[in-house]
């Protein structure tokens, strides 16, 4: 049964000249599970806000969209409240009270219940989600998971035929953003909700849609199954990025494509790679050992608490750092992995342990040395356009030349043309490029970077990431701390491990991911444990793999 | 309406000058009359809020700015007697209109109060730093408002003012007396922090009054927020004087 | 103690306040004062075995100390002179009155430390949704941000402190302004992040129709017998006052400072009416000291 159409939906933002959707056409069925891809400024998050009409942006809009039948606008507008749900990109934004109850309760006080009813439908709710332990906390105390989970209850007690979530995991770390996906499946698969998102995070998510929307240029490129669109994008120059790895692997080590056979997860692949015989080529075999050059950074014996009586976020942490390396940290929530590049920016200052630089003991580090670019970069900025920003910092370093090595790096990171524009304007990763510069004026010698690839797009995470590349090639040592396996499989020379405020291991990124068993790349866990040669990213399997035949 | 309104601010204003020289009238039940007075010149704006409808994206900056102005004190934990919470209601009541400047002042003050823990004070504070915000909003047009001299006037006098007001909560409650002598020395126990008030008033409407006044303009603007009837309030008591 | 007096119903809970302030500063009488001085520290201990009102101790004591001392050179009427301070006559009068003065203040702020463990922020925007349902809306929003925009406030500071942006840094001056700069980052950033809160709102229905309130609190026999009880106390207080009881006259004759006749019977109702939250929480109390010993 038809539920959701677009008809001939065209829109143009105000002084905008070209249009940001052209006649888009689309029919969701009941129950359907879409999802909308494209590369930023598709349209797809415009038209997901179209639909729901009370937050529509404005401007110049076409055509129509009909619900169960009728146009969106000859329904009242508090039915279209209830029974289209949205839920949005930042988990904190979302919550308009200070507890959980009050929040879960908000939606259901707009429509006019009763309080006993609210109570029955908040007690079925808290039930389902399993948060009963939730309830009367503050908000503030919550996870950024926790709060998406919430934001997704809160709209789910309006008891919403159709579920819109505009890129919803983008805030979240991996493994919230599978749980949050995870339940989403539940909703589809047990109470048939029809739900169409918006989200660059593929890699789980083509198994559980059965519908993919590709937007290009504001048009409708493909619609149509998951398997499908993957064979179409393979070829496709940005989009591929977007590609599930189990998927991209098939796609490279295939002659014969058949759709069906497409794996979309680790599973699939893996019986997929049981027919195949793959040997290591010979000259890959001496890998190479990168040499160690001498540690410009060492940390002996780093312990760090808030106060007295808060129990120690870092305890008897040692690191040693190599020049021109690029360093990974990773490891769970709350390990202290952002209190660690804090003490070493010097924003904060540890209670014990040494710290040598070049060999060095010191206090701290000199802040001409050390740059930090903060996981949010709007809050780097002060001035109203990003040039005065430059300028500011040249002078308060009372830098020479200021104006031609900003020029530089405008050219370098090709933002240029943005340098006279407000920085909460800019996109996402052109906001973090422009912090990055804002860093790299007083040319620092080490780089400490704070969860870089958050809410980026995948063609943006490999911009920055070669851009990072570029910088570590002319000399820059990068400490990084992620979430993001995936990147750091590809880019670090070495990773670390933080647990319980120590480092436990560090090691060369691919050794790093072939001895966990776990906390690994979906290529390794396709790969680990069978008869193939394993290996931890695509690029290394080309390196490495001789393919002798398909059995 | 217009008129309504007109008519409200004239009596509002007229009883906010007789509250504020009032200890200059003796009088027997000056305590409850007080309390009276300050009431009626303060329920008429918040009940006639409480009946508008406003944007829900109105609703939600009223409330953050509210929150920027009541949390603004803790980067300054450092530098005792630096209370910058006025300067926050003033530019966004110059900027936004006479309606949000009241609610963003009553609302700053119920909300750290709320945090801090309510007191005899909390409804003079709420009284002052609504009213704080209403007249800078009404005198936004007027040169008052839009010279930077004229907004550091204003902030000096105001910062005395919110003194005199948030005082009364002793006087009337707790001495009941009038009596010149002691309301003087009451007074001048608090000189200081007044004058710490209305200096740093000036400092920051000084440096930062235009940035802060083209931030919230260019907001406003950008999503076309409170598009008329406050600006429309505002021309008309310029108009008016 | 799930049935002690916070688990009144907040409008009985109001009325209780309303009348007790409004009987604290009418009965300007030394021995009312002083009863209900010490049933409000005895409330006190009930509620948190005194741990707030100990925090104020110190301003409470210099406060009254001050007002007992300058109020007797200040209020110079009167007709019984005790001694001179250098040729000031201090009179018994202005000392009766600063001392009430006295008590006057530490009732009110130990009133108020009471109010602010009954009147929790949740009861207290109950009772504003009652009548104000905008404004309790906007408190809670704007509650809802306090703690964002604190921790907010902080990233902005430690990014900045590596600008050189920092309130610990330079003079007084320097500091002051680089204070303004982390708020006025905080402003651009928070009024930008607003909107979407605004329409998440909007998006969960808000605006279109009318509103319910969930009720937390609802209205029981006891809230109902507890508010008839209040209220006739209450009244009885107000009357007395109204009678010129339990009012030390001053002027022109110094009125005797010890009770006579009816006095004694408002007092007794005054010391009813201040005494419910000892009542009711006693009795918990006891029964818990009960339970405990039987089981």
């Amino acid at each position: 049964m038809e539920i959701l159409s677009a008809h001939d939906v065209s829109f143009t933002y105000p002084e905008s000249s070209t249009t940001a959707l052209k006649k888009i056409n689309v029919n969701i069925q009941k129950g359907d599970f879409v999802v909308l891809i494209g590369a930023s400024g598709s349209g797809k998050s415009t038209l997901l806000r179209l639909i729901k009409q009370d937050i529509a942006p404005h401007g110049k809009k076409h055509g129509s969209f009909c619900f169960q039948g009728k146009q969106l606008e000859e329904h009242a507008p508090l039915t279209m409240a209830k029974e289209i749900g949205m839920v949005f990109q930042d988990p904190e934004n979302q919550i308009a009270m200070d507890n959980v109850m009050e929040e879960l309760l908000f939606g259901l006080e707009n429509l006019g219940y009763s309080t006993v009813e609210m109570r029955k439908k908040v007690a079925e709710m808290v039930h389902f989600f399993g948060i009963n332990h939730l309830l009367n906390q503050k908000v503030s105390e919550l996870s950024g998971g926790q709060k998406q989970l919430i934001n997704l209850a809160s709209v789910l007690l309006l008891e919403p035929t159709v579920l819109l979530l505009d890129e919803p995991t983008a805030q979240l770390d991996p493994i919230a953003a599978k749980e949050f996906l995870y339940t989403l499946q539940r909703l589809n698969d047990e109470f048939g909700i029809t739900i169409v998102i918006v989200e660059h995070r593929l890699e789980d998510l083509f198994a559980i849609a059965n519908r993919v929307i590709m937007l290009e240029k504001g048009r409708i490129l493909y619609d149509t199954a998951p398997r499908k669109i993957i064979y179409e994008l393979m070829s496709h120059e940005t989009m591929r990025l977007f590609l599930p790895s189990p998927s991209l692997l098939y796609l490279n080590y295939t002659e014969r494509l058949h759709i069906g056979d497409i794996p979309l997860t680790a599973n699939e692949a893996r019986s997929w790679l049981q027919k195949k015989r793959i040997t290591s080529k010979e000259s890959s075999e001496a890998l190479s050992s990168s040499k160690m050059t001498k540690p410009i950074l060492e940390l002996k014996e780093i312990d760090f608490q808030y106060t007295k009586s808060s129990p120690p976020i870092l305890h008897n942490l040692s690191l040693s750092v190599h020049n021109g390396e690029w360093l990974a940290i990773v490891g769970a929530n709350g390990t202290g992995k952002t209190t660690l590049l804090k003490i070493l920016g010097g924003i904060l200052k540890a209670q014990h342990g040494t710290i040598k630089y070049c060999g060095k003991k010191v206090k701290h580090i000199d802040p001409k040395k050390i740059g930090y670019l903060p996981q949010n970069p709007k809050l780097f900025f002060m001035q109203d356009t990003i040039k005065k920003e430059f300028l500011y910092i040249a002078n308060y370093h009372r830098l020479e030349n200021a104006d031609v090595r900003i020029e530089f790096l405008l050219d370098k990171f090709q933002i240029h043309h943005l340098q006279d524009r407000h920085p909460y304007d800019l996109s996402g990763g052109e906001m973090q490029k422009a912090a990055l510069i804002g860093v790299l004026l007083v040319k620092p010698s080490i780089l400490l970077i704070d969860e870089p690839t958050k809410g980026l797009d995948p063609k943006a995470k490999e911009i920055f990431g070669e851009l990072l590349l570029t910088l570590k090639k002319e000399g820059l040592t990068i400490i990084m701390v992620t979430h993001d396996i995936e990147f750091a499989a590809k880019y670090a020379t070495r990773c670390s491990m933080l647990f319980q405020g120590e480092i436990t291991v560090t090691e060369n990124t691919s050794l790093f991911f072939q001895e966990n068993n776990y906390y690994t790349t979906v290529m390794n866990r396709i790969t680990r444990n069978s008869h193939i040669p394993p290996v931890v990213t695509l690029e290394e399997a080309r390196q490495k793999w001789h393919i002798i035949r398909d059995s | 309406m217009a008129h309504n309104k007109g008519l409200l601010i004239g009596i509002s204003i007229f009883l906010l000058v007789i509250l504020v020289s009032f200890p200059l009238l003796n009088n027997q039940h000056y305590m409850l009359l007080s309390f009276i007075i300050m009431l009626a010149s303060f329920l008429p704006f918040m009940i006639r809020f409480s009946r508008r409808k406003i944007l829900t994206r109105e609703l939600v900056v009223l409330a953050i700015l509210a929150a920027i102005a009541a949390v603004s004190r803790v980067p300054f934990s450092s530098l005792p007697s630096v209370q910058p919470t006025t300067f926050v209601i003033i530019v966004a009541a110059v900027t936004l209109g006479p309606q949000s400047g009241f609610v963003i002042g009553t609302l700053a003050a119920m909300v750290s109060n709320l945090f801090l823990g309510q007191g005899p004070w909390t409804p003079w504070q709420m009284y002052a730093w609504g009213m704080i915000g209403l007249m800078a909003g009404l005198l936004g047009k007027t040169w008052l408002m839009q010279s930077k001299l004229g907004r550091c006037i204003y902030g000096f006098v105001v910062g005395f003012l919110f003194g005199w007001i948030m005082n009364f909560w002793f006087i009337v409650g707790v001495m009941q007396e009038i009596n010149w002598q002691a309301i003087l020395l009451y007074y001048s126990g608090s000189f200081y922090f007044d004058l710490a008030h209305a200096l740093s008033n000036v400092f920051f409407l000084f440096l930062f009054s235009k940035s802060w006044m083209n931030i919230i303009q260019r907001f406003k603007v950008k999503y076309g927020l409170f598009p008329t009837s406050d600006t429309e309030a505002q021309y008309s008591f310029k108009k008016f004087l | 103690m799930v049935r002690g007096f916070k688990s009144f119903h907040p409008i009985v809970l109001l009325v209780y306040y309303i009348f007790l302030i409004a009987g604290l500063m009418l009965y300007q009488h030394p021995v009312f004062l002083f009863v209900a001085g010490c049933f409000v520290t005895l409330i006190n201990l009930l509620l948190d075995g005194g741990k707030q009102i100990k925090k104020w101790g110190l301003m409470i004591f210099i406060m009254c100390i001050f007002s007992i001392i300058l109020t007797p050179l200040f209020n110079q009427r009167g007709n019984q002179i005790l001694f001179y301070v250098f040729n000031n006559q201090v009179m018994l009068e202005g000392i009766i009155q600063g001392v009430m003065i006295a008590f006057t203040l530490f009732g009110i702020i130990a009133i108020f430390i009471t109010f602010n463990m009954v009147i929790t922020p949740e009861k207290f925007l109950f009772l504003f949704s009652k009548w104000f349902p905008q404004w309790a809306l906007l408190i809670m929003l704007s509650m809802r941000f306090v703690p964002l925009l604190r921790r907010r406030l902080k990233e902005i500071q430690e990014v900045q402190q590596l600008k050189g942006v920092s309130v610990k840094n330079g003079n007084i001056k320097q500091r002051a302004k680089n204070g303004m700069l982390i708020i006025q980052i905080l402003l651009t950033w928070s009024l930008e992040e607003s909107i979407q809160t605004g329409d998440s709102m909007t998006a969960r229905g808000y605006g279109f129709g009318k509103r319910s309130k969930y009720q937390p609190f609802y209205m029981r026999k006891r809230d109902l017998v507890a508010l008839g009880y209040i209220v006739c106390t209450g009244l009885t207080v107000l009357f007395g006052w109204w009678l010129g009881d339990g009012v030390l006259t001053l002027l022109p004759i110094l009125e005797p400072v010890w009770l006579q006749g009816r006095e004694w019977f408002y007092l007794a109702v005054w010391l009813l009416f201040i005494g419910f939250p000892i009542w009711t929480e006693g009795k918990e109390r006891l029964k818990w000291r009960y339970f405990r010993r039987t089981t």
